[in-house]
């Protein structure tokens, strides 16, 4: 339950009370038989709000953004998987066997 | 493929478990992941864990995949009886397996007795006709007899059947090389070019064979293989910054006696770009053999 969860909740809340504040001042404007042309100023405030606190929190949350370079150190590759399927035992390396101890 | 972080946490980890700091553990857990062989390594720190219970029984089920990599690392390092040991206690805890019994196979190849071990493939091949991994080890097999022209037509026969795998590619590209059959290692680099096309290493492969086999248009394909390995690799790739500077040059020799278009190929801006870029790069990593660089860029550029 860090910052950004909290912050992102509390947008979408904003968000959800500006859209019912929308709806009713259209309810209003049906009994006075006016024309919608938008919503009031400070639905348009609430709304601007949100979507501040909801970018903030859709960026900070989620966590470490992986990079899209190619060229850069998490996705550059310096050398492919040794082929371990295709690997002989029958090199130079078998004449010198390492001393190990083995207890089971 | 082993990216630059993943390359840098492997050798810190094999610095600390080098000098008795612990971590033993991560590291063997990231040679499988990286599918790297470090086999003395694994060997003598997965001993260490396996000889004590305590820290064998601390590891839970993955004890049973740490002594599969010991095994393997084992017969890599001809220790046969740690790997016979530790094939024993697999089969002890997974009778009729057949992963154990790939094991077993494996150590009758690495015991060097190749009819026993050709018996023993085609007894699990039966059962199973389709299993990738015991047809790379028959191809492997030829392989180390000595027997290369026998290693080409199985892999030639797998690859008909499981296009897809990138190792057997490469692997036959390998062996073409040693055999020097470079056309059709050429077609091997192709074919893995076409299935990752944004992996360098493959276009600096390629460039390299198809310089090797020279001729002015393989030339100048080889140079514009570097210049994408430059590309994909933002400029930190040595090999091919010398490859479009000898490239280069090269082309400047073959096209020496023919006319003024052909003479347009020779592109002097890219030599020199990257010429200075390799000087900067020197002048960076290895200032002692700055000298060595510019001397050798100079010859180039006479020849």
């Amino acid at each position: 339950m860090n910052l950004g969860f909290v912050i992102g909740v509390l947008g979408v809340l904003i968000l959800s009370h500006a859209a019912y504040s929308t709806i009713q001042y259209r309810g209003l404007l049906k009994i006075t038989e006016e024309e919608f042309t938008g919503p009031p100023l400070n639905v348009v405030v609430e709304l601007i709000v949100g979507l501040a606190l909801c970018m903030w929190a859709a960026l900070t949350f989620p966590g470490k953004f992986l990079s899209i370079h190619p060229d850069s150190d998490e996705n550059r590759a310096v050398s492919l998987p040794d082929n371990s399927d295709f690997m002989i035992f029958n090199h130079r390396g078998r004449l010198f066997p390492p001393e190990i101890t083995m207890k089971f | 493929m082993v990216t630059k972080t993943e390359e840098r946490e492997l050798n810190q980890l094999e610095n600390q478990v080098e000098n008795g700091g612990g971590g033993v553990w991560e590291y063997l857990c990231l040679v499988r992941k990286l599918k790297v062989r470090r086999s003395e390594m694994v060997l003598k720190h997965g001993l260490s864990i396996l000889n004590d219970p305590g820290k064998r029984s601390s590891l839970g089920p993955d004890e049973w995949t740490l002594y599969e990599q010991v095994a393997v690392a084992a017969m890599d390092c001809q220790s046969l009886a740690v790997a016979q040991n530790c094939i024993k206690v697999l089969q002890k805890k997974f009778p009729e397996s057949k992963r154990v019994g790939k094991l077993e196979a494996l150590l009758i190849e690495a015991k060097g007795m190749w009819e026993e071990a050709e018996k023993a493939y085609s007894i699990l091949l039966e059962d199973n006709p389709l299993d990738q991994v015991i047809h790379k080890r028959k191809v492997a097999m030829a392989k180390a007899q000595g027997k290369p022209s026998l290693a080409i037509e199985r892999l030639n026969k797998y690859l008909e059947v499981f296009m897809a795998d990138h190792d057997a590619w490469r692997e036959l590209a390998e062996i073409y090389v040693s055999l020097q059959m470079y056309k059709q290692a050429a077609f091997c680099y192709e074919e893995l070019i076409l299935s990752q096309p944004t992996l360098p290493l493959y276009h600096l492969a390629y460039a390299d064979i198809l310089y090797t086999i020279g001729g002015l248009e393989n030339l100048i394909a080889a140079r514009k293989y570097y210049a994408a390995t430059i590309d994909l690799t933002g400029g930190k790739s040595t090999r091919a910054l010398l490859g479009i500077c000898l490239c280069g040059s090269a082309i400047a020799q073959l096209s020496r006696g023919r006319n003024k278009e052909d003479k347009d190929m020779a592109a002097p801006e890219l030599q020199s770009l990257a010429a200075t870029a390799l000087e900067k790069e020197y002048k960076q990593k290895a200032p002692a053999k700055l000298n060595l660089l510019t001397s050798a860029l100079r010859s180039l550029k006479m020849s």
